[in-house]
């Protein structure tokens, strides 16, 4: 089996680049279709990389906490909300919890002015703790102290892109910015986290909590976010069933109510990412694999004339004494061979076509072939040759000497 | 209708046993709904070391004769000992086998493959008996140096005489010790000068003890050999020693 193997691939490889233009043309379609698969794989995969990248800077031990109102319940008027003694009851009893703050959103508007220059961004009042909990560090100026939120002073600590939007000194401390009606001294500017997906982590103007729900009028019942960070022993899982078991208690929820809050890990994020890429690189690699099956009747069509044009040497072969499988497993091993070759290329092409891409468009993360994506490539491609090859080659294993030697 | 001839002690010492036997050979196509009797009721013998050539003209049934010999194809009816295989019997992979085994085959049109040097061409055959490249590429150039062409192995055919070319395919068929050496119209395509070197490698092949079998049309050809048998219309009209006067 083996030399029978051995022998088919020599003379195969002979015949293959014997006609080395025909034989490329044959495996072009494999060339394209495996190069755009892989080109679509690594750029998708190279982002889900990045995402992972990006994530794990967020600070991958974080919590977030926010309230869920059904849309049905929406419709009725019911608003479920997270309050201010939620987070005192978290503060006080949760366990494992590192720092914790709130966080609320402006409610009124969102809109920053600084001289004639106006942007909207997301603010939020916070407290001191924001700082470890969503690992945002200050470039220039200081964070927002406890001090401050106790005396509700106006203070706020901005974005890069912000910064920028208003067109604030390189150092905008001591700058007077106008959010919603009021001034506020900028007293620090953040370090650059760059984009997720095409969102800006840096288009944030944090002010004191307590300045904020002065500013919103100080009602009783205000929605709030809580984001809380684990302490290094405890574990995800844990602290997220006692923060529920805690909420729907102070919530006075019964067993068969559902949640009226949402508790999302930074790993939850990730993996609602992660499993969107997966489904993008499997649609359009599926997709795309259409092609390798186009490719691979391309090169059955080639096969099949092939057959027909060597009919004569097949005749000779079988005269002088080869048998059936000879035939079968020359043939069977030129169209997997040609079909092969046509995948390694595509292989190369597909990468440099994904690395050209990833780098030619800014802020694209580079292009990665997983291990997985060239086995499958190149196993695909080799099962189409073998699927397309099956026919030319038992044609011609099934030629009668004497036909195909008579055959001109 | 000629009798079976049977091998002759005296030409062959040692062959006692008739290497191709065949007994009421016939071979009946259907053209429609007419049958047409390409061979009907062939007997003869042939013993090893002997030169026997078979003459007749077009459609005397020759071909069909050439091709049941060479396991190429089955009769429809009769019975057919090679080397004291019973050929009926034996199905397309086997009859492969008994081809390259017993077999050499020399075309009119030499049907060398036309990628492969002259070298590639020889040792084809010893592909399909699983037999190292080295070793066949050995044997394939001793093949080469018997037909005196070991200054051509690394041509392609297209880049060969004619005559060159034949030699190449001599070799092929030598090259795999075969018992028979079959060759169908060698010199058709050949001028007259080539293919009396040709016929001369023949004449040495056979003195070296090697079984020929020749088809042709020409009479001077089929002289050369120990024995003439003449086919017209798919039976055997005459078998007599080469030399003897035709009528």
């Amino acid at each position: 089996m083996f030399y029978v193997i051995l022998e088919s691939t020599r003379s195969a490889l002979i015949s293959i680049f014997a006609h080395g233009l025909r034989s490329f043309l044959t495996t072009l379609g494999i060339v394209i279709g495996v190069a755009s698969v892989i080109a679509v794989v690594s750029l998708t995969q190279g982002m889900s990389a990045f995402i992972g990248e990006s994530f794990s800077s967020l600070g991958s031990n974080s919590l977030t906490i926010q309230s869920y109102t059904p849309i049905a319940e929406q419709m009725r008027g019911v608003r479920a909300r997270l309050t201010p003694e939620d987070l005192e009851l978290i503060e006080r009893r949760g366990e494992g919890i590192a720092s914790i703050t709130p966080i609320l959103y402006a409610n009124r508007t969102s809109q920053v002015r600084y001289a004639a220059q106006t942007t909207f961004s997301q603010i939020m009042g916070t407290t001191y703790a924001y700082r470890d909990v969503s690992q945002s560090y200050v470039e220039l100026g200081r964070f927002i102290a406890e001090s401050d939120n106790l005396t509700r002073r106006r203070v706020t600590v901005i974005g890069e892109k912000v910064r920028e939007d208003l067109g604030l000194p390189e150092n905008p401390v001591n700058e007077y910015v106008e959010l919603g009606g009021e001034w506020f001294k900028v007293i620090g500017l953040l370090e650059t986290k760059g984009d997720i997906m095409g969102f800006s982590q840096d288009d944030i103007v944090l002010v004191p909590y307590s300045t904020m729900q002065s500013l919103q009028g100080n009602q009783a019942r205000t929605d709030i976010q809580i984001q809380l960070s684990l302490s290094e022993e405890a574990e995800v899982e844990n602290v997220t069933r006692q923060l529920s078991a805690m909420l729907r208690n102070a919530h006075d929820l019964g067993p068969d109510e559902d949640d009226d809050f949402v508790i999302n890990t930074a790993e939850q994020l990730m993996a609602t990412f992660d499993t969107i890429i997966n489904m993008v690189t499997l649609v359009i690699g599926g997709i795309v694999s259409i092609s390798l099956l186009v490719g691979g009747i391309g090169i059955m069509n080639i096969m099949l004339v092939s057959v027909t044009e060597r009919t004569r040497e097949i005749g000779i072969c079988k005269a002088i004494g080869a048998k059936r499988h000879h035939i079968l497993a020359q043939f069977l091993i030129e169209a997997m061979l040609l079909s092969l070759l046509g995948g390694l290329i595509g292989l190369a092409l597909g990468f440099g076509l994904g690395t050209a891409i990833s780098s030619s468009i800014e802020s694209f993360p580079p292009a990665s072939i997983p291990m997985w994506a060239i086995a499958l490539a190149l196993g695909f491609s080799g099962f189409v040759g073998v699927l397309f090859g099956i026919l030319p080659a038992a044609k011609a294993a099934n030629l009668d000497p004497i036909d195909a030697l008579r055959y001109e | 209708m000629s009798p079976v001839h049977g091998s002759s002690a005296s030409e062959n010492p040692g062959a006692d046993t008739a290497l191709i036997r065949m007994q009421e050979i016939s071979k009946h196509y259907e053209m429609g709904s007419q049958i047409v009797r390409a061979l009907d009721g062939i007997n003869v013998e042939i013993g090893l070391g002997d030169w026997v050539s078979f003459i007749g003209s077009s459609g005397s049934g020759k071909s069909t004769f050439l091709n049941i010999l060479g396991c190429l194809d089955r009769p429809s009816g009769g019975e057919y000992f090679l080397n004291g295989v019973y050929v009926e019997e034996l199905g397309p992979n086997q009859l492969a086998e008994i081809r390259n085994r017993e077999i050499g085959f020399i075309f009119q049109s030499f049907n060398l493959l036309p990628r492969a040097t002259a070298l590639g061409n020889v040792m084809q055959p010893l592909v399909y008996r699983r037999i190292s490249y080295r070793q066949r590429r050995e044997m394939a150039m001793e093949a080469l140096r018997r037909v005196r062409l070991d200054d051509r192995m690394d041509h392609l055919p297209n880049q060969l005489s004619g005559g060159q070319r034949q030699r190449v395919a001599i070799a092929r068929a030598l090259v795999t010790e075969p018992s028979i050496l079959l060759a169908d119209e060698p010199t058709g395509n050949l001028d007259s000068r080539t293919s009396a070197e040709i016929m001369q490698l023949f004449d040495q092949l056979h003195r070296e003890g090697q079984t020929l079998i020749l088809v042709t049309h020409e009479e001077d050809v089929a002289g050369l050999g120990d024995r003439v048998i003449e086919l017209l219309d798919g039976k055997i009209i005459r078998d007599r020693r080469a030399g003897e006067p035709l009528h």
